[in-house]
């Protein structure tokens, strides 16, 4: 039995911060996502800029949603 | 691996609670990873918690899970916007510790009044740039405001970050501190931080015996100067809301309120 992958991650940058702690991502192939910040970085007193590189986790519902998992150092 | 029975859920797949790690649960569905829980302790010994669900009852199932396995009291931080989340949390029982403020700082004096001529170190104080401090004189000081945060408003009601580390020294990189300094002793600091884009203005600390003396509105304007100088336009910085002197100080040089963090406990 093939061993389903934990999540779908992807590289991408921030292009707007939202309302309701949500932020638009843009993925390296163009497609904009609606994502909220990982409690591990919200703990870890991460901020998220516009244009910041981050890795965004999707969700296997909706590949339109994810979380922002890691903060990329410009 | 710690697991626990399958849980029969609303959309009709079978979800389990497993704690694959110490201080690491995961909520799987049909072998999908939709939840996740992470229990870690801060340097001051406080248990601080999250959870990243993609659906409301992987989020009840890890919380549940969660807090029946970890030692009271629990500690998590959230982003006051994220109203759904603040929700998740209040209804298992947490409530709101402290609040704290973010800021987006200016650094240009037309708009702080920040300029060197009004807002001057007081007589026989000197400011000395970052990089140039003396590194011990600096850790005395670090252990002097320390030492008196513990004795007065106590470090529950500090960041988690500043609190003290088991080793009882919080300078971790001298060089980012810039400082007022006396002939005999440093008074004050400001730690900058400018690894990320946008700068970050980590701690701003005086000595209680020199407070209300205008050093720690020097040491702003030394280091909203020095941005200015290599055009950053903002900085930001964290203020805890019972902090009445330092809300006064950032607010009244223009900073603006970006958005809030919440701890809450349990």
């Amino acid at each position: 039995m093939t061993k389903r992958p934990d999540s779908i991650e992807v590289e991408g940058h921030v292009v707007e911060c939202l309302r309701s702690a949500m932020f638009t991502v843009e993925l390296e192939n163009g497609h904009k996502v609606l994502a909220h910040i990982s409690g591990k970085i919200r703990k870890n007193y991460i901020k998220i800029l516009p244009q910041d590189r981050v890795l965004v986790e999707l969700t296997p519902y909706d590949l339109t949603r994810g979380r922002i998992v890691f903060r990329y150092r410009n | 691996m710690d697991t626990k029975p399958f849980t029969p859920h609303p959309n009709g797949r079978t979800m389990q609670i497993a704690r694959v790690a110490d201080g690491i649960w995961h909520a799987l569905e049909d072998d999908l990873v939709v939840g996740r829980g992470h229990g870690v302790h801060r340097p001051d010994g406080r248990l601080f918690v999250s959870i990243d669900a993609w659906h409301s009852t992987a989020f009840d199932r890890l919380a549940e899970a969660m807090l029946a396995a970890l030692p009271a009291p629990l500690y998590t931080l959230i982003d006051e916007a994220d109203v759904e989340l603040a929700s998740g949390w209040r209804q298992l029982g947490f409530t709101v510790r402290r609040r704290e403020w973010e800021f987006a700082v200016p650094t240009d004096p037309l708009v702080t009044g920040l300029e060197i001529e009004a807002a001057p170190p007081p007589p026989g104080i000197t400011i000395v740039p970052a990089g140039e401090a003396d590194e011990s004189l600096l850790r005395a000081l670090d252990h002097t405001v320390r030492a008196e945060v513990g004795a007065g408003a106590g470090w529950q009601s500090m960041p988690a970050e500043v609190r003290p580390r088991p080793e009882g020294d919080t300078i971790v990189d001298p060089s980012r501190y810039a400082v007022a300094a006396a002939p005999d002793r440093y008074l004050g600091m400001v730690r900058l931080v400018t690894a990320t884009r946008q700068p970050r203005i980590g701690l701003i600390a005086v000595r209680a015996d020199s407070q209300r003396r205008g050093i720690a509105r020097a040491l702003l304007a030394h280091v909203l100067g020095t941005l200015d100088r290599r055009r950053i336009a903002t900085a930001s910085a964290e203020v805890d809301e019972s902090n009445a002197a330092a809300l006064a100080l950032f607010e009244g040089i223009g900073s603006r309120r970006t958005g809030s963090s919440l701890e809450l406990a349990r």
